[in-house]
Formats: C-alpha cells, sequence, structure tokens
C-alpha cells in the first residue's frame, strides 16, 4: 500500500530523469538540465531505503532486496554510475543545487563566443569558400581566447584541488562545450595556424647532429689509439724442451 | 750464446727479477700430448725460486732467451685493443676458504648455538638488503619522477608559449641543453670519480658472481654513484632506464651490510665479522642482485631466478630460500613506501619501478593461433636483438679505443643528450599525427601544430620518461598511434638505444629494449588487424607486450629469468606460455649471429669469465699444457727477505704461492704442504710473526683469524709494510696460517675436469702436482678462460695489461 506510493513516485521519477537524460544528451547538457531530477529521484530512493524502520510492511527489504532482478537498484545505480562518470558534481555547487559559479561564468563565455561565430559566419554567407573565415578569427579571437583560458585555468584549478576522486575530469557539460568549440575553431575555421619556422629548426637541429660527426671524427684522428700490452704467459714451451730438462736431471 | 751469458749474469744479479725467468711463447693449440710430453714431464723441478730450475730453463733454450731479454724488456709487445684478450687487471675473488690451523681453532670454538646465532644473522643481513633496497628504488623512483617532470614542464611550456608567436628552435635549444647538463653531470661523477658505475653493472655483477673480483665494483662509493647517475641520465632524457642499475645498487647494498662497515667512510660498526670473506659476501650479494630484480621489476620470482641463471654456481635450499625472502622483502619494501608516497597508503599496487599495467581483460587474451605468429615475432626479435649487439660491439671498440680519455666520455654523454633531444624534437615536429585528448591519460601532451584539445601523439613516445611511454604503448586504446608514427619511433629509438648503451653514464638496457619492442610489436599488431580486416583478436597492446618480450630476449639472451620476470611484471601467468616461446626463438636466433649484450660487454672488457662448460673440443687439452709453469715456491719456514721480495716484484702480480717442504740444502725434491695467499703473507708481515721474535719471547699476542678478517678486503699493498734489513735474515713459519690442503690435480687431467673442478668450487688456485706431490704448475682462472670456443674451432685468448 504505502510501498506501492513510494514506488511509483520512483518510477515517475526516474522516467523523468531518463527523459531529460535522452533529450540532453547531445549538445550535452546533462548537468545543467537534469540536476534537479536527479536529486529528486535519489530523495526518492532515500526514502525507500529508509523506510524499513517504522513500517511493519518494511518497504524497504520487500522493494529492494526480495527478488532476484532487483529492479529498482539497478536503476538507482545505472543512474549513479552516468552521474558519477559525467562528473556532475565538478559544476555544481556543493549541495548540489544549481550550478556553480565558474560553470556559470564558462557557459556565459561559451554562449557569448558562440553568438559571435555565428554573428560574423552570417555576414559571410554569401560567399562559401571554406578559407575565408579570417573575419571570425580576427573578430572572436578575445572572446575564444578567453573561454580557452578559464577552460585551462578551471581544469588546473581542478586538479590542484581533489587529488583523489575524479579530479582529472571536469563536468561532461563544461569539457563538451569546450571540445565543440575547439572544434569549430581550429578545424572549421581553421585559426589555430601557428607559425611555423622550419628553417631556423632545421638549422639548429642539423648542427646538432653534425656535432657527433666531428666528435667522432677528431677524435679517430686525434686521440692515441690505446694499446695493450702483451704478456707473455709462463707455459711449458714445447716437448724439446721438456726433453732437455729430462736430460739436464738424468 | 751472448745471449745466454747475459740471462745468467742477470738472473744472478737480482733475485728479485725470477719471476720473469718465464717460459715464452704460447703453447700451440691441439699439439695435443706430443710424443715427449706424456712421460716426461714428471722430472720438471719445482723451480721458482731455486736458482737451478731456473738456471737449467734458461740455459737451454735460446728462443725463449730471446724472447725473454728482448721482446718483454725493450719492445713491449703492443697491439689495439680486441675481444681477444684477457686483462691482468682481473683477478679471483677467494671462494675457497683457507682451511688453516687459525680457522679450524675457531670453528671448534664455536659451539652449536653459536652457530644458530650466525644463522639468524644471516636472515637478519637479508631482512635489511631486501628493505634498503627498497628505499633505494623508491628514492630513484621519486626523484626520478619529480625532476623529470619539472623539466617535461619547463619545456612543455616554452614550446607552447613559441608554437604561438614562433621561434620553436630556441625550444629546441632548451630542451638540448637541459638534456646535455644535466647528463654532463651524471656522466661527470661516473668518468672522473668511479668508472665502474658506468653502463647497467649486470655484466660486473654477473663477473662478481662467477668469482672475478672487479676492482671497486661493491664499494658505497660506487652505490652513491650509481644512484645518483641513474637519476641525472633518465632525468637527461638518454634512451636509458632504472631498472638495471638497481640490480647493481642492490649487489652492493649487500655487500656493503653483510660486512658490518664501510671503507669509504671508514666506519665499523663491529658486526658481523664472521661473514668477512669472499665465500659468505658472494651468497648475499647475489641476494643483493635479486633483490634488486624484484625492486626494479616487483618480480620477487624472477629475482630469484636471477641470481640462479646469472651468478651462483654455488646454490643450496637454504640460500635460495633466504635470497627469496630478501627479494620478497625488497618489493614488499618499495610497494608499501610508493603507496604512502602515492597518497593510497596500504594500497600496495606499485611493486616495482616499471608496472607494466593489468593485461586481463578479456581481448588481451590469446588463442592457440596466435601462436606462430608469437613465434614469427621471437624471430623478429632476435634478428633485431642481434643487430643492436653488432652495431653496440663495433661502437664498444670504437670506444675502447679511443674514446678512453674521462673529458671525452663526457663530451660524448653529452653529444649523445643533446641529439636525443634533437631527434625527439624533430620527429615531434614533423608528425602530423593528432590524437584527441581524452581525460589525462597523457602526462604531457604537446599540442604543437595539432589543433586545440589535440595533442601530437608522436611527443607521447618521445616526450615523456621510457617506462611511461611503454606502460602508454601497451595500454592505449587500439587507434592512439598511427603506423607511420610508430615506424619512426621504433627506427631512431633503436639507433639512439644501440647508441646509448656503452656512454659512460650508469643507466640500463632494459627499458630501451622493452620500449623498442613494444614499439614495433605494436606496429605489427595494428599492420596485422590491417591484415585481417579488422579481426576482433588483434589488439595491438598484446601484440606490443610481445614485441617488448622478443626485442629485450634478442638482446640479452637471459631465458628462465626474463621469462618469469616479464610474467610477473604483468601479472598474468597465461602470458607465461607466449612469452617463454617468444624468449626462446629470440634467444636461438640471435645467438646464431652474435651472443648477448651483457657476455659481449664482458668479452669486450677481457675479464676472464669462466662459463658453464669448458669448451666442448677441449677433451684433448691436459693440465699440463694449461698450467703456468714454474710457479714461485715458498719454503715451509721461510727467509723474510725472500718473501718479502717475491710480493713486491711488480713483474709478477701472483696471489697465491705454494708451500713446500722446506729442506734448504737440497734443490729438488720438495712436496707440496699447502697453500698460503699473498692477503695472509701480508697480515703476517705486518704484525711481523717471525720465528725469532717468538723465541726471543717478545711481547706477542698471538695472531687470530680476526686479523686477517680486518684486514679484508682491501688489504694494504707489500710497498706499505716497511721490513728492516735485520728483519730480512728473521725466518717465518707458514705451517700455521698456510692452507693445509689445496685442491690438486695430476697432470694428466683433461683441461674439462680440471674446469669443472675450478668451476665448481669456485677455486682460485689449483696446483698441478706430478705422482711424487710435487709442485708442477699452477692453474688460475686466466689459464682456463683464454680458452674459447670461436668462430674456427678453439681459440686461445692472450693476456694482456690494461
Amino acid at each position: 500500500p504505502e510501498c506501492r506510493s513510494l514506488l511509483a513516485a520512483f518510477a515517475e521519477g526516474s522516467a523523468a530523469l531518463t527523459g531529460c537524460l535522452g533529450r540532453r544528451a547531445r549538445p550535452v547538457r546533462l548537468c545543467q538540465g537534469c540536476h534537479g531530477h536527479y536529486r529528486r529521484l535519489l530523495a526518492q530512493y532515500g526514502s525507500i531505503a529508509r523506510a524499513n524502520s517504522s513500517e511493519s510492511h518494511n518497504c524497504a527489504k520487500s522493494i529492494l532486496t526480495s527478488d532476484r532482478l532487483q529492479i529498482v537498484v539497478t536503476l538507482s545505480e545505472f543512474f549513479n554510475e552516468t552521474w558519477e562518470a559525467a562528473n556532475c558534481a565538478n559544476c555544481l555547487k556543493n549541495n548540489s543545487e544549481g550550478l556553480s559559479n565558474s560553470t556559470e561564468e564558462f557557459l556565459d563565455l561559451f554562449n557569448k563566443s558562440l553568438t559571435c561565430f555565428e554573428h560574423n559566419l552570417q555576414g559571410q554567407a554569401t560567399d562559401l569558400s571554406p578559407n575565408n573565415y579570417t573575419e571570425v578569427c580576427k573578430n572572436c579571437n578575445e572572446t575564444y581566447t578567453k573561454l580557452n583560458d578559464l577552460y585551462n585555468h578551471l581544469q588546473r584549478m581542478n586538479r590542484q584541488g581533489g587529488e583523489s576522486a575524479h579530479s582529472a575530469h571536469l563536468c561532461i557539460d563544461v569539457e563538451d562545450a569546450m571540445n565543440i568549440t575547439r572544434k569549430l575553431w581550429s578545424r572549421t575555421f581553421n585559426c589555430s595556424l601557428p607559425c611555423s619556422d622550419t628553417v631556423p629548426v632545421i638549422a639548429v637541429s642539423s648542427f646538432i647532429l653534425f656535432l657527433p660527426i666531428v666528435f667522432y671524427l677528431s677524435s679517430f684522428l686525434h686521440s692515441k689509439q690505446k694499446k695493450r700490452i702483451l704478456i707473455l704467459p709462463k707455459r711449458i714451451q714445447s716437448n724439446a724442451n721438456l726433453v732437455n730438462i729430462q736430460e739436464k736431471y738424468s | 750464446m751472448a745471449n745466454v751469458a747475459k740471462k745468467v749474469s742477470w738472473s744472478g744479479r737480482d733475485r728479485d727479477d725470477d719471476e720473469d725467468g718465464r717460459a715464452g711463447e704460447t703453447t700451440p693449440l691441439l699439439n695435443g700430448t706430443g710424443p715427449g710430453a706424456a712421460g716426461s714431464g714428471r722430472q720438471l723441478t719445482p723451480s721458482s725460486f731455486l736458482r737451478i730450475g731456473q738456471l737449467s730453463n734458461v740455459d737451454l733454450n735460446e728462443d725463449i732467451c730471446e724472447l725473454e731479454t728482448e721482446v718483454p724488456r725493450q719492445r713491449p709487445n703492443e697491439i689495439p685493443h680486441n675481444e681477444k684478450l684477457l686483462s691482468l687487471k682481473y683477478e679471483s675473488l677467494d671462494y675457497d676458504n683457507s682451511e688453516n690451523q687459525l680457522f679450524l681453532e675457531e670453528e671448534r670454538r664455536i659451539n652449536h648455538a653459536a652457530f644458530r646465532t650466525v644463522e639468524i644473522k644471516r636472515w637478519v643481513i637479508c631482512a635489511m638488503i631486501g628493505i634498503l633496497t627498497g628505499l633505494v628504488a623508491c628514492f630513484i623512483d621519486i626523484v626520478v619522477e619529480n625532476l623529470a617532470g619539472l623539466k617535461y614542464r619547463v619545456v612543455k611550456d616554452n614550446i607552447d608559449k613559441f608554437t604561438a608567436k614562433g621561434g620553436l628552435s630556441f625550444s629546441l635549444l632548451l630542451w638540448a641543453t637541459l638534456n646535455a647538463s644535466v647528463v654532463m653531470v651524471g656522466s661527470v661523477i661516473v668518468a672522473f670519480i668511479e668508472p665502474v658505475a658506468a653502463g647497467s653493472g649486470i655484466p660486473q655483477i654477473k663477473c662478481y658472481l662467477n668469482g672475478v673480483k672487479i676492482p671497486h665494483v661493491v664499494r658505497l662509493k660506487t652505490l652513491v654513484i650509481k644512484v645518483c647517475g641513474v637519476i641525472l641520465s633518465v632525468v637527461g632524457g638518454l634512451a636509458v632506464g632504472k631498472e638495471g642499475p638497481m640490480i647493481h645498487s642492490g649487489s652492493v647494498i649487500a655487500a656493503g651490510i653483510s660486512q658490518g662497515r664501510s671503507t669509504s667512510l671508514k666506519r665499523d660498526f663491529k658486526i658481523f665479522e664472521y661473514f668477512r670473506r669472499d665465500t659468505e659476501k658472494r651468497d648475499f650479494v647475489s641476494a643483493g642482485a635479486a633483490a634488486g630484480v624484484s625492486a626494479a621489476f616487483g618480480a620477487p620470482v624472477g629475482g630469484v631466478l636471477f641470481s640462479l641463471e646469472e651468478g651462483a654456481s654455488f646454490w643450496n635450499q637454504f640460500l635460495t630460500w633466504r635470497i627469496f625472502f630478501a627479494s620478497m622483502i625488497s618489493t614488499f619494501t618499495l610497494n608499501s613506501v610508493l603507496s604512502v608516497y602515492h597518497g593510497n597508503a596500504w594500497d600496495l599496487s606499485s611493486p616495482g619501478l616499471i608496472n607494466f599495467g593489468r593485461f586481463d581483460s578479456e581481448k588481451m587474451g590469446y588463442t592457440i593461433q596466435e601462436i606462430p605468429i608469437f613465434i614469427f615475432m621471437g624471430v623478429v626479435g632476435g634478428i633485431l636483438g642481434a643487430l643492436f649487439n653488432a652495431l653496440n660491439y663495433w661502437l664498444t671498440m670504437f670506444r675502447i679505443r679511443y674514446i678512453h680519455r674521462p673529458c671525452l666520455q663526457v663530451v660524448e654523454a653529452m653529444l649523445v643528450a643533446a641529439v636525443t633531444a634533437t631527434v625527439g624534437f624533430v620527429m615531434i615536429y614533423c608528425s602530423r599525427d593528432c590524437q584527441p585528448i581524452q581525460g589525462s591519460s597523457v602526462a604531457y601532451p604537446l599540442q604543437l601544430f595539432c589543433a586545440d584539445g589535440e595533442y601530437n601523439s608522436m611527443a607521447t613516445a618521445f616526450f615523456n620518461t621510457p617506462e611511461k611511454s611503454v606502460v602508454s604503448l601497451f595500454h592505449d586504446p587500439p587507434g592512439s598511434y598511427n603506423p607511420m608514427t610508430l615506424g619512426m619511433f621504433t627506427l631512431m629509438y633503436f639507433f639512439l638505444a644501440c647508441w646509448t648503451y656503452g656512454l659512460t653514464v650508469s643507466a640500463g638496457v632494459f627499458i630501451p629494449s622493452l620500449l623498442i619492442g613494444a614499439a614495433w610489436g605494436r606496429l605489427f599488431g595494428i599492420s596485422l588487424s590491417y591484415l585481417t580486416k579488422g579481426s576482433i583478436w588483434a589488439d595491438p597492446g598484446k601484440y606490443a607486450l610481445m614485441g617488448a618480450a622478443a626485442q629485450l630476449g634478442g638482446i640479452v639472451r637471459m631465458t628462465l629469468s626474463l621469462t618469469v620476470i616479464m610474467m610477473e611484471a604483468t601479472g598474468n601467468v597465461t602470458y607465461g606460455f607466449p612469452i617463454m616461446l617468444v624468449l626462446m626463438t629470440a634467444k636461438i636466433v640471435g645467438d646464431y649471429f652474435v651472443e648477448g649484450l651483457y657476455d659481449m660487454h664482458i668479452q669486450l672488457q677481457s675479464v676472464p669469465f669462466l662459463h658453464w662448460e669448458a669448451p666442448v673440443t677441449s677433451h684433448s687439452l691436459t693440465a699440463r699444457e694449461v698450467m703456468s709453469t714454474p710457479v714461485t715456491c715458498l719454503r715451509r719456514i721461510e727467509r723474510v727477505g725472500t718473501v718479502v721480495d717475491i710480493l713486491s716484484d711488480t713483474s709478477s702480480n701472483h696471489n697465491g704461492f705454494p708451500v713446500v717442504e722446506s729442506n734448504p740444502d737440497t734443490t729438488q725434491v720438495a712436496g707440496l704442504r699447502g697453500l698460503i695467499l699473498r692477503s695472509q703473507l701480508i697480515v703476517l708481515l705486518k704484525h711481523k710473526v717471525f720465528v725469532e721474535r717468538a723465541n726471543l719471547n717478545l711481547v706477542q699476542r698471538r695472531l687470530k683469524l680476526k686479523d686477517f678478517r680486518d684486514a679484508y678486503p682491501r688489504f694494504p699493498p707489500i710497498q706499505s709494510i716497511h721490513v728492516s734489513q735485520d728483519e730480512r735474515e728473521c725466518m717465518i713459519d707458514l705451517s700455521e696460517f698456510m692452507n693445509p690442503s689445496p685442491y690438486t690435480v695430476p697432470q694428466e687431467a683433461s683441461l674439462p675436469r680440471v674446469f669443472k673442478l675450478f668451476r665448481a668450487l669456485g677455486l682460485r688456485h689449483l696446483v698441478v702436482v706430478d705422482n711424487r706431490n710435487e709442485v708442477v704448475g699452477m692453474v688460475t682462472r686466466k689459464d682456463l678462460a683464454r680458452y674459447r670456443l670461436g668462430k674456427e674451432g678453439l681459440e686461445e685468448l692472450s693476456l694482456a695489461q690494461t
């Protein structure tokens, strides 16, 4: 009776969360959009798990552990794992209500740079030659650099902060946003063309590679070859010798 | 006959030079026992200081006379260094106990309980060896990690900065200079302070366990230089690993602890005095080598087997068990300290310096169809290993001949470091192989010309410490490297590693070999899956592992221990079979061309190394032809002056002297009574144990075994002992100190028989006697080691001064 209502609540919660996750899978907005659902679901699961103490029916036992399949446990585990893998805790506030400040800031910048891209692209939409993105690159460079720096900064902060947990990753939303931007920036727009200075590199490296040849040649020519002095071992010389000795003594 | 006359007068003038009255040329080989040889040797006198024997030898042979007077004196016979030499620098260790009266008395005094204490002490020492070896390994690991991390961060920041602005040549210069300067420090300390710390140290330890005394090899100073040198050369970015030197370090630690003192520090802790002799020390050194292997690879069983395979010809159950204990303790210490350092205490997840990571996922399994492929990889590994060794052989020969001055060696090491950096940089620069960054799997992702958010995959291979590169080659998911990258990397790294090994830096060859092998193995795996249209079973990681095993096996040619080490390092027993097959094929194929790297270096160092067996075609040789003769003998009661003269004779650096019956007047019959060592004589002279002094009832403590032990292992040279003119006339009684039961062989014993006795008992001197127990000759290590199986049958090496 009461257990059934708990179960129904859980089912609805999970359905909502699943829907949310599915809808926000691409581009990834999981953490921003679904954290509410997730929190609610956690609470519902908690209430099921805690329901054993007072009730005579012992809902926790009947719902969670009375059959082989244990679907509720599996579901909640799945959601937890997904949440962990997405590393959402990283861009939420500590009490997981709403996004943290740094994430907000990042998303702001992200949106700004996206609009900047769009804005500049519209101007050029008439000629579709692929090399004509220079305008974008010029105009949006500032925002992009800011965004990039912020991302790197966040990443560094994160790495320093929690050494033990999933320290290496930011939350998936931020990572994905950055990935998209970077791809746009360097693949589609071809903006990050570093100046290649092949000539000095070749010069310096061939100089360094040339050094050993000089070294070996000079040491071959100038260094005195090390000689070994042969030592003659003491051995019985030959049979004639022995015979002689024998004769001497006999 | 002018020569003869000259010879006589010269010989009569100065007794010191008696030793030079030696027979000249080497025996023609396979001459066999000629007509006169069989029965004629009997009459040969023990004629060292017995003048007549000497002169008769001289008188009757003009050829020899000429050789003696001219060749060694005026015109020393010089030849360029080659591999067919034995150096006089190396001596044997006294693995055979000198069972003289003092020793027997002491052993009798020790009761049963005392023996038990000695046994317990052995265990304590083994535990300490393990702990200290583990700690040293931790120290190396942590320091290398931090310093290398610092270096790579600096260079990476620099490259990142200049990628945007241009001027990458400065980054290249920075990288090359950093490498070269770090390596310079590492090379300077090795070249100028302790040259024996160069290389991986495995050949040296092999020689030590074989019974060759390499000067300085187990000193504390060597350990310090070794550890610092390894750290510097790995940080300096050379193509080297820090695993091989661990074995040397472990051995030095073992030798140091078991003696309870350090002569470098001039400290004597007055403990473990019982173990101050070569026999005991050797057991501990083999334990130390095992502990080193086990700390390096996290392979305790592999360590024990390494000691067994490479070193100890003297093996028993208890020793094995103790050695296993030491290696277990060592890997456990390393594991616990490193896990504390990495912040997850008691996790015990890093058993060795290099950890191959886990190979237990589904796709890492192998099927029976793959075994022929593995064997083929073994063949490739053998061929590549042989090529590596052959190239290194020429290089080493060149180095020995021309680059022997320490300054040149340092310059060479610096150049190699700079070139290594340059090659790495150019490869990264030219590579267009970009891979997306996935989390933090790459320690120092270099972007360079890749798109933002991607890294250069060539950089993971070059821009990293070799250990990390190996692991990433094993475990990075398929598709992390493109074949072009791997091919170029293999090629470059092969030559770099080959060039690097043998430099005057302390560094090992294990990791570079593994890295080369892993690279081509992975390449092989990728092309295999390409050929088979993306079959499921072709996981490149697995082939990388097999390639690594094949390459390492092809270079060092170890069999059993290497299999077990690889098995333990991967933590997967089911890989045992393919790894064994791969190593076996690699060894067979490689041995067809040239011998293993370590054996090659031992040979190039002209070390008198005794292999397991005598050369197969040597049965026709007998002890008569092998031995050195005449022998410098001492009488049982000998004049001090004679002893001093014999010992201080620079031209003959003999170490063991047969003691014969002392009947001063007759010159002929003198039966063998015992054998006394140079070191014992020196101690005797130092304490002035002369018969006259004893008779005069001078205050004289009876000499104990302790006096000999205190002098061990660095006995003072004879020059430092002052013997006055009066004392020269005194007599010295050797009968109490000599070993009254030395091992002897008759003259007719065949070479394999002599060899077996010598090798199995770890002898240093083997006296050849005739049937009247008269000393005919003496067989030492160099007499046996000079016969070797060459390309055209049996070869004889010549002795040389180095």
